[in-house]
């Protein structure tokens, strides 16, 4: 895998990530 | 405003200009001077595409919005990071590959003259007025904080911006973007600390956020599929993904940025920052707003934060029933914070039947402070005849100037300043090379040397500058400013897109069927706000599709280009 393709992928997983946190911390604060 | 702050944000404007100029090299030469020699590294150019984009509406407008409307806005930057990766493997490297200093200029590669020069001009017509209320965001809170008038305040942000863009190109504007990024989110992360230091004592954190989400202000996911609502998960999936594919793929004060990096992958991954770090960032400039609200639930505020009119209403013919809406106010806004006090002490008891019903009482309370409020905006209005009045962009400079500390008030409106500067001197430096290398250049004179080019450009900065001025003036009194820059640009960004998909992906389109595709696509878009209310974000799309649907037709029966083969 290339660079650049494995900096796709990061950046896909991050993204999930982040708005599964985001998701979660508007579930436990309402 | 102590003179502690106004010396900091005196050292800061005089620093930044000396700064933006010490660090231009090559700007004598044009490609140096539009470019930056093609040299900066990823990291810079990144940090400074971000800085572009956080403007000072975002520090004042978003935080606003965060204050009134909680953290929904968040939901309209959910696709940036699967444009990111789009364009990084479609545009960007089109645009690296043909050594063209504007996206414009591509188009007569592919198409005609006529095309490049008329995306060329709506780049600068959209560009010029958006600039103008990126401008305007800034001179609000300095007519705030100063009692200086807006004209004034307009011309001490966009002078020092212009002459550093004027003199030192796009070199100065990376690198003072660079600086400015870590001005702006360092403010930012001070006001956060502020704030949470500010909550009562017997007040948690983890209760007081837990109150915020009962009021609706943490709601980071709406599902509902309302193609007339702005801020939904799936317009901000499915609609913003074209904003941003649009906005960051042709428009030029992004473009013009990940070219000055010296190959394909610097200019990637320049971009792939942003998609890392925008949603983080914006989360954090609407948490600002959203612990405002829990500050000023608990310590409760004034009805309206723009003060302008109090004196003309408590003085005029209908001071009373102002007096009596504040009256109103002050009481209501009280009942909340007992309410809000109540629903945090149940929290941190634990008592689940209690927070159910603690939660009830303070969401009746917080819904009458709503209905106050919206009738105090509602008199405003038609008392003084001032139709667009909206106290949003005001929340946070009137806590900056009343509830800081000396030394970080300073900091704040330095941030500011920032923000606004970064975005306004990138903006500047596309506007003066679209309107030198398509019109000027291309049309008026071909040939003569990088000196010459040079002033005009120079000229060119100053022009812009003067335009995005007049405009700021007028701008400063239209409602949220954010949505106002949003809606600027929707009228032409799908259309555009559109004829950029064409000229990459589809060979069969001729340049006239491009053209009359790209009026059909902007009058698709007049067409939807004058006769639906399809939420703006939608308008990208729908545009983007109609321009290659009416290009493809057109290019069909192209007489022109059947003559050609």
């Amino acid at each position: 895998m290339s660079d650049m393709r494995r900096s796709y992928v990061s950046v896909v997983v991050i993204w999930v990530l982040v708005l599964a946190a985001l998701y979660v911390f508007q579930q436990y604060f309402s | 405003m102590h003179p502690v702050d106004w010396t900091i944000i005196a050292i800061y404007l005089v620093w930044i200009v000396w700064d933006g100029i010490r660090l231009t090299k090559r700007s004598h030469e044009l490609e140096g001077y539009f470019l930056g020699g093609r040299s900066l590294p990823w990291w810079a150019v990144g940090l400074s595409v971000m800085a572009t984009q956080l403007s000072a509406i975002t520090m004042i407008g978003t935080t606003g919005q965060g204050y009134y409307d909680g953290m929904r806005f968040l939901q309209f930057y959910y696709a940036l990071p699967i444009a990111m990766i789009v364009l990084s493997v479609t545009l960007v490297p089109f645009f690296h590959n043909a050594r063209v200093y504007t996206a414009y200029e591509y188009l007569e590669t592919r198409f005609d003259a006529k095309t490049r020069a008329f995306t060329s001009f709506l780049f600068l017509m959209s560009r010029s007025m958006s600039l103008g209320v990126v401008i305007s965001a800034p001179a609000v809170v300095l007519s705030v904080a100063m009692g200086v008038s807006v004209t004034t305040a307009v011309l001490m942000t966009a002078i020092p911006t212009a002459v550093y863009t004027m003199f030192g190109g796009v070199q100065a504007v990376a690198w003072t973007d660079v600086k400015q990024m870590v001005l702006i989110v360092g403010g930012l992360i001070a006001a956060v600390v502020v704030l949470i230091f500010q909550l009562p004592p017997d007040i948690s954190l983890g209760s007081a956020l837990h109150v915020a989400g009962s009021a609706g202000r943490l709601q980071t996911f709406d599902f509902t599929f309302d193609i007339t609502n702005q801020y939904t998960f799936w317009s901000g999936t499915i609609a913003a993904l074209f904003l941003f594919l649009s906005y960051f793929g042709t428009d030029q004060s992004q473009v013009q940025r990940y070219l000055t990096t010296p190959d394909v992958d610097q200019a990637r991954s320049s971009l792939l920052m942003s998609a890392y770090w925008k949603i983080p960032l914006q989360a954090l400039v609407l948490l600002v707003g959203v612990l405002m609200f829990l500050f000023y639930l608990y310590t409760p505020g004034p009805m309206l934060f723009d003060g302008r009119h109090d004196r003309e209403l408590r003085e005029g013919p209908r001071a009373s029933e102002y007096l009596a809406l504040e009256q109103r106010y002050a009481a209501a806004a009280e009942a909340r914070r007992a309410a809000g006090v109540a629903l945090a002490q149940a929290e941190d008891a634990g008592e689940s039947a209690r927070v159910a019903s603690e939660g009830a009482t303070f969401k009746a309370r917080e819904a009458e402070v709503r209905v106050v409020r919206n009738q105090a905006l509602a008199f405003v209005r038609s008392a003084t005849g001032d139709t667009t009045y909206n106290d949003v962009n005001y929340v946070f400079p009137t806590f900056i100037t009343t509830r800081m500390p000396v030394g970080l008030v300073g900091l704040l409106f330095a941030a500011i300043f920032a923000a606004a500067m970064s975005t306004i001197a990138g903006e500047l430096s596309a506007l003066s090379t679209s309107s030198v290398i398509d019109l000027y250049r291309r049309f008026i004179r071909p040939v003569a040397t990088d000196r010459h080019f040079l002033m005009v450009s120079r000229v060119a900065t100053a022009f812009w500058a003067l335009v995005a001025c007049v405009v700021a003036v007028q701008a400063a009194n239209l409602g949220s400013l954010i949505e106002v820059v949003n809606r600027f640009g929707t009228y032409f960004y799908g259309s555009i897109l559109g004829v950029f998909l064409l000229a990459i992906w589809f060979k069969r389109a001729t340049a006239n069927g491009a053209f009359v595709g790209l009026l059909a696509g902007m009058g698709s878009v007049a067409w939807l706000i004058a006769y639906t209310k399809i939420a703006y974000l939608w308008h990208n799309l729908i545009a983007a599709v109609v321009v290659i649907v009416v290009a493809m037709a057109v290019s069909a029966v192209d007489p022109f280009a059947r003559k050609a083969e």
